[in-house]
């Protein structure tokens, strides 16, 4: 059923001190964990209203993923419910009662120091597990197989790894990209996955076998300013929809590197032949576009700022953009919830943001 | 047109037109022409000081390089590394030059009054304030006067920058032969050589008329644009002499790979080579560090670009005993600010950065000055870009507080307010 | 008749006197001004420029080349008491003055550019078309800020914002500069730091003219053309405001009122709505309303710097100095003669011909460029000494190749044109004053093969002729062709002397050297 982009409303919102960089719901949809410069994670609590901090990165970081543990059990709708029926609502209050219990579930970070930290994602105040030396320099991305069973992160050393997201054993080092890997994902088969870099390209691997089936063009997203003598791009937001589509989030049309003039843009390529597509907001904008998804009904949805926060929905065939909502900051990144019809953007100024497009009953 | 007293006294200037006529079609060869031989050129160059300026040009974020700020609201994601100086660190962006702090001198408390881009250069270079009525001469001229003087065989002034680019009246009063000469990608100039069929004798005393006519037209009709044009055949002729120093593919590949293949290593070994023939004053601009956008992701690569061949140039310097006789200062013309913006950029920032500095007459491993915990205001011994003036001057054996005289008026060398920081000078 | 007036005569000198004092020609009441802003101007003033001087600078100035030895000799030969003036209007008549003000206005308006979206040869015949017609010149700023592109024949007007790919904050900026005599860069991001004058409102309220044009499919394709949406506005914040408070504007001059913009009906925005592959039209544009706001008698600067500009063509500096820096802190050497002139360009409908006339008339721009002995202090601006100025690229390529007697006609002249722009032309998308000299430009006058290749000796050039005149002869015609002037008693006899030792085989190649000599000379490289 097609959601209506228009009907796009602020849910909720958490406010954090130090602005923040990267979000991700967990599986379940209960939590929000957006990642901050002053190097925690914050672990947003959808249905208390409540907030803890992941303490135990040395440096920023935006790359997150949630496996869970066990089968799921828990439904946060249900838990929501109940903790309204309590009367205690949202609210402090609300935080004194005793929190529903939530699926346990691990927290994969990844941070610029090159280190991958496990958390007991789902405990009263989560703490490291593991800690594994990943990368030289950023790790950048990380992502999950649709199975659990793979972690895959990407960096500033050009690589991609493969390891045991359960234990961390290290599996296999993708080769073959020429500069730094800025995001990585897989594909909903989970037989295959993508990473793109700064000069704009795209490689399409396979998971079991670790070779590059192909590459896809996203140079679109890169340029060498010469004026500035330094590259910029790279695919800051990346997400596979069910039907394979990729999507790419950054900037084109630069003019000016260093002070990021220049559009925002979402590429699409489509999983069967390769060909992309170049999604763009329908009012001319001068900015960047930092985080990428899909909603449930296929809409593709964006976030980013330049002069202000922006979120642009791409619905149907057309290249521009068919809405766009006007945050209240900067938008770094952008995440979508589980069920699909409502999602979450972190900004700059440390607030962290759910929209949701589910109509009111 | 400002009647200034250029000093244009050479004795290159003085050749006559009559002295061209009479010997025209005169077929006698002049011999070796008198040049000093390769030797004596090396000889002389090791005695003389010189001074290397490496401009990272658009504004250099201290975080990011010389005053890193880990695990603050302001650090930024990158480490702060050991250097070979014990209690000093640097960001992890710079392990080569880390291994060499030894060799170097951090100013970490300057305070440049200006953060913007041609002013925040001018201060830097001119080592004053701007005043009405007066243009202060640039570094780089006043070292290729008072180290280089009129007789010098190559141009005192030169300016290796990664593109095209004009030269600039930045000798001021001092005369438009200490006007940097750029050499724009750090390519050897085209058309250097003499055109076949010009023999050497015909270049001279055709190049005498040329002058007797300067001359005469210059002695009513002066002007900084009509002196520049004069002096810059003179300094033609002079680069023309040495035109092997332009030319890096003579360093060996061993050489070349320790720089570098990329254009910054290239500039930096050109500058190498024209310290080693005697030049007085070479800047190596590198570019860009203006990073309002994604500071992080673009101080990784300019960075990357800087910090082997900066190494590799110190190292150079040294094994060729040039360390002790050339001024190193790593430079530009503002910092970052230590606010993080929503683009994970720095702006701009002159309240409190840090310059380098090493080789002749520097105290290596010595740090002066301190900002606060998240490097947001100075905390200890701000200085201005004066006293660093002073600083370059006396670490070269020249004196500050002597005075140049344009007009027969005296003008101090350098600001008489400020005097040099003492504590990194050996 | 009496000697003397008789106190009656006197009195009837001093009723009309009023009436002949508005009469006078605007040349001389510009010369008043300019002696009125020196004590004892009259006095230390340089004399006027001998016949050399005066017919090589005004025909470089108005020609953009120099006088072949053939005209030299005319004009020195001629007793007519009026012959300047006579000159003065030979040269506006010629084809060289459409053809030297269209290569000056090229580089005010393009400033060097590569020519992405406008070739060069119809731009180039656009301006010289301009400048033969005489245009007025707010007509012509007029087709400057309203082409669109899509007609054929107006399209290399559109010149101004196609080969900027209509970038809204480079246009903002440039016709700032160009037309209002305002360098308003630096407030794109806040309030000028250092000019009070500069708002960054004011920036803003230029780009509100031009927000909602864009290129039309894209940016990429040359045959783009200009475009505009019915719906956009301009909102800014200055960075350095920590509160971040956004202001909007709409369309504005500096200093002037907003203007009044309808409301657009809804449904009814568009005359051709946008839609895929097609060209939007607005119903309301913003953008053509920007060239009569610009224009319009309501914006003074617009005069104003025109004039200053047209002053400084000729004059060799602005009377505002740097002309795009007009502001309370920066006034004008002469402002009541600013203001004369600006007031003179709007009533006689912006006649730049007449301007240049004008202004070339003066004993200012007509005084001998030689520091009088007695003058130890020469102000920049206050106008003692004749101009000083150096050749712009387009100059030196016709002076060099009429001087070596290649003539300045197009057919020969104009491919050099291409070489020295590439040498002596400023940085693209810079501004140009041609005052510095660099090693690359020196080593092409001395080694590079485009200078030998006029200097040397070639069929029927001066080297060519000069070798075989007999020795005597040759020192006149060399200094006449390349200087502009007779060689002096020494210099004569030292050419000829030289030439005579010479054996005749060799003599024209060793006049090849001396053209050489007299080519790169400071006298022939600057404009005196």
């Amino acid at each position: 059923m097609p959601l209506d982009p228009t009907a796009a409303r602020v849910e909720r919102e958490y406010r954090h001190a130090s602005p923040l960089l990267g979000c991700r719901f967990d599986p379940s949809g209960r939590y929000l964990f957006a990642t901050s410069q002053d190097n925690s994670i914050l672990r947003f609590d959808l249905v208390t209203g409540g907030r803890t901090a992941l303490v135990g990165h040395a440096s920023w970081g935006r790359g997150m993923v949630v496996r869970a543990a066990g089968p799921r059990t828990s439904n946060p709708e249900r838990a929501a419910a109940s903790v309204a029926a309590r009367g205690g609502a949202i609210g402090p209050a609300a935080v004194a009662l005793p929190a529903p219990p939530a699926d346990p579930f691990t927290l994969i970070s990844a941070d610029y120091h090159g280190k991958l930290i496990w958390w007991n994602g789902h405990a009263a105040t989560p703490t490291p597990v593991r800690t594994v030396e990943a990368h030289a320099g950023w790790c950048r991305a990380v992502a999950l197989s649709p199975d659990g069973a793979t972690l895959a992160t990407c960096g500033n050393d050009n690589l991609v790894k493969l390891w045991d997201a359960a234990t961390g054993a290290h599996r296999r080092t993708l080769t073959g990209h020429t500069s730094h890997v800025y995001n990585v994902a897989f594909h909903p088969s989970g037989t295959r996955l993508v990473s793109a870099d700064l000069l704009g390209t795209v490689k399409d691997w396979d998971a079991a076998t670790g070779a590059c089936v192909r590459d896809l063009d996203a140079k679109v997203m890169h340029k060498y300013d010469p004026t500035f003598r330094a590259d910029i791009g790279g695919a800051r937001g990346m997400a596979v929809a069910p039907d394979g589509r990729v999507a790419c989030a950054g900037i084109t049309n630069v003019s000016n590197a260093f002070a990021g003039v220049g559009n925002p843009l979402v590429v699409l390529f489509d999983w069967a032949d390769g060909k992309s597509k170049a999604l763009k907001p329908k009012d001319v904008f001068q900015g960047t576009a930092w985080g990428v998804g899909f909603l449930n009904d296929g809409t593709v949805i964006a976030g980013g700022g330049g002069s202000g926060g922006r979120v642009w929905f791409w619905s149907g065939a057309d290249a521009n953009s068919t809405h766009t909502l006007t945050p209240p900051a900067h938008v770094r990144d952008l995440a979508v919830h589980p069920a699909g019809d409502r999602f979450a953007v972190a900004c700059a100024t440390g607030a962290a943001v759910v929209y949701t497009l589910r109509r009111v009953s | 047109m400002p009647h200034a007293d250029y000093a244009c006294g050479s004795a290159a200037h003085a050749v006559s037109r009559r002295g061209f006529l009479a010997t025209a079609g005169a077929t006698a060869a002049l011999g070796t022409a008198g040049f000093a031989s390769p030797d004596s050129t090396a000889a002389l160059a090791r005695n003389q000081k010189r001074v290397l300026v490496v401009y990272l040009a658009g504004g250099v974020s201290q975080f990011e390089t010389w005053d890193p700020k880990p695990g603050t609201d302001t650090g930024g994601p990158f480490r702060a590394i050991s250097t070979s100086v014990p209690g000093t660190q640097i960001c992890e962006l710079l392990p080569h030059t880390a291994a060499r702090m030894h060799r170097l001198a951090v100013v970490r408390s300057l305070n440049s009054t200006t953060p913007d881009h041609a002013q925040g250069e001018r201060v830097m270079l001119t080592g004053r304030r701007p005043e009405a009525g007066i243009e202060y001469p640039h570094l780089g001229a006043v070292a290729a006067k008072m180290l280089g003087g009129e007789r010098a065989e190559m141009p005192g002034h030169i300016h290796i920058l990664p593109g095209g680019g004009g030269g600039r009246a930045d000798a001021t009063f001092l005369g438009p032969q200490f006007a940097s000469v750029p050499v724009p990608d750090g390519r050897p100039p085209a058309n250097l050589l003499r055109p076949s069929g010009l023999t050497a004798d015909a270049d001279r005393a055709r190049d005498a008329l040329r002058q007797s006519l300067t001359d005469r037209f210059s002695r009513s009709r002066r002007s900084a644009a009509s002196e520049a044009y004069a002096a810059s055949f003179a300094q033609a002729e002079r680069v023309f002499n040495r035109a092997d120093v332009f030319d890096v593919d003579r360093e060996s590949l061993k050489t070349a790979e320790r720089y570098g293949r990329h254009d910054f290593g290239r500039h930096l070994l050109l500058a190498r080579r024209l310290l080693e023939a005697g030049v007085s004053y070479v800047k190596v601009s590198h570019s860009n560090y203006d990073t309002h956008h994604e500071n992080f992701d673009f101080h990784i690569e300019q960075l990357g670009e800087f910090d082997r061949p900066f190494a590799a140039l110190l190292d150079d310097l040294s094994d060729r005993g040039m360390l002790e006789s050339t001024l190193v200062v790593v430079m530009s013309e503002m910092g970052r600010t230590p606010k993080i913006n929503e683009r994970f950029g720095r702006d701009h920032w002159s309240n409190g950065w840090s310059v380098v500095l090493g080789g002749a007459g520097i105290k290596g491993g010595a740090v002066v000055g301190r900002t606060n915990a998240n490097g947001t205001t100075i905390a200890d011994r701000e200085v201005g870009p004066w006293h660093l003036f002073h600083t370059y001057l006396r670490a070269v054996g020249l004196d500050p507080e002597r005075n140049f005289h344009p007009n027969q008026r005296p003008v101090p060398v350098a600001d008489p307010r400020a005097s040099a920081i003492s504590e990194i000078l050996a | 008749m009496p000697a003397r007036p008789g106190p009656a005569a006197a009195l009837l000198i001093l009723l009309f006197a009023p009436a002949a004092v508005a009469d006078e020609p605007l040349h001389a009441r510009i010369d008043k001004l300019i002696a009125a802003g020196h004590p004892s101007h009259t006095k230390l003033a340089a004399p006027p420029a001998d016949d050399g001087e005066f017919l090589r600078r005004a025909t470089l100035d108005l020609t953009g080349t120099i006088p072949s030895s053939a005209e030299v000799t005319a004009f020195f030969a001629d007793a007519d008491p009026g012959k300047r003036t006579k000159t003065i209007d030979r040269l506006l008549a010629a084809p060289g003055y459409p053809r030297r003000m269209a290569q000056a206005f090229d580089v005010i308006l393009m400033e060097r550019r590569k020519d992405t979206r406008v070739p060069r040869a119809a731009w180039e015949t656009y301006l010289r078309d301009t400048f033969t017609e005489n245009r007025p010149y707010d007509a012509f700023a007029r087709e400057i800020l309203s082409a669109d592109g899509t007609d054929a024949k107006t399209r290399p007007a559109a010149k101004f914002f196609l080969d900027r790919d209509g970038e809204p904050n480079l246009i903002t900026r440039d016709l700032g500069r160009v037309f209002l005599g305002r360098n308003l860069g630096c407030a794109q991001c806040h309030d000028h730091p250092t000019v009070a004058d500069y708002k960054q409102a004011d920036y803003y309220g230029i780009q509100a003219f031009i927000n909602r044009t864009f290129l039309f499919p894209n940016a990429q394709v040359p045959t783009a053309v200009i475009a505009e949406k019915a719906d956009g506005e301009v909102i800014f914040t200055s960075v350095f405001d920590k509160s971040k408070k956004a202001s909007a504007t709409g369309p504005r001059m500096p200093g002037l009122k907003p203007l009044d913009e309808p409301k657009a009906e809804k449904g009814k925005e568009y005359a051709v709505a946008p839609a895929k592959d097609v060209r939007p039209v607005p119903t309301y544009s913003r953008r053509e309303r920007l060239a009569a706001a610009v224009t319009s008698p309501e914006n003074p600067v617009f005069a104003r710097t025109a004039v200053n500009r047209l002053w400084a063509l000729v004059l060799g500096r602005g009377l505002i100095d740097p002309v795009d820096q007009d502001h309370a802190d920066n006034p004008p050497s002469h402002p009541e003669l600013l203001d004369l002139l600006a007031r003179e360009f709007v009533a006689r409908e912006y006649d730049v011909k007449w301007l240049v006339r004008e202004i070339a008339l003066t004993r200012a721009y007509q005084r001998s460029s030689e520091v009088p002995a007695a003058l130890t202090d020469v102000p920049p601006d206050r106008y003692l000494v004749g101009p000083l100025k150096p050749l712009a690229a387009e100059q030196l390529a016709y002076a060099l190749s009429e001087a070596t007697g290649n003539t300045s006609a197009d057919a020969k002249a104009a491919p050099l044109v291409a070489a020295f722009r590439g040498v002596y032309g400023g940085a693209a998308g810079e501004p140009d004053d041609g005052t510095t000299q660099t090693l690359s430009q020196t080593l092409f006058l001395k080694n590079g093969p485009v200078v030998r290749g006029l200097t040397q000796p070639k069929a029927g050039n001066l080297a060519d002729r000069l070798g075989k005149l007999p020795p005597d002869r040759a020192a006149d015609e060399l200094f006449l062709s390349v200087l502009t002037r007779r060689p002096t008693a020494d210099e004569k006899t030292d050419v000829t002397a030289a030439l005579t030792r010479t054996p005749a085989a060799d003599r024209p190649a060793f006049c090849g050297e001396l053209v050489w000599a007299l080519v790169t000379s400071a006298e022939f490289r600057f404009n005196h």
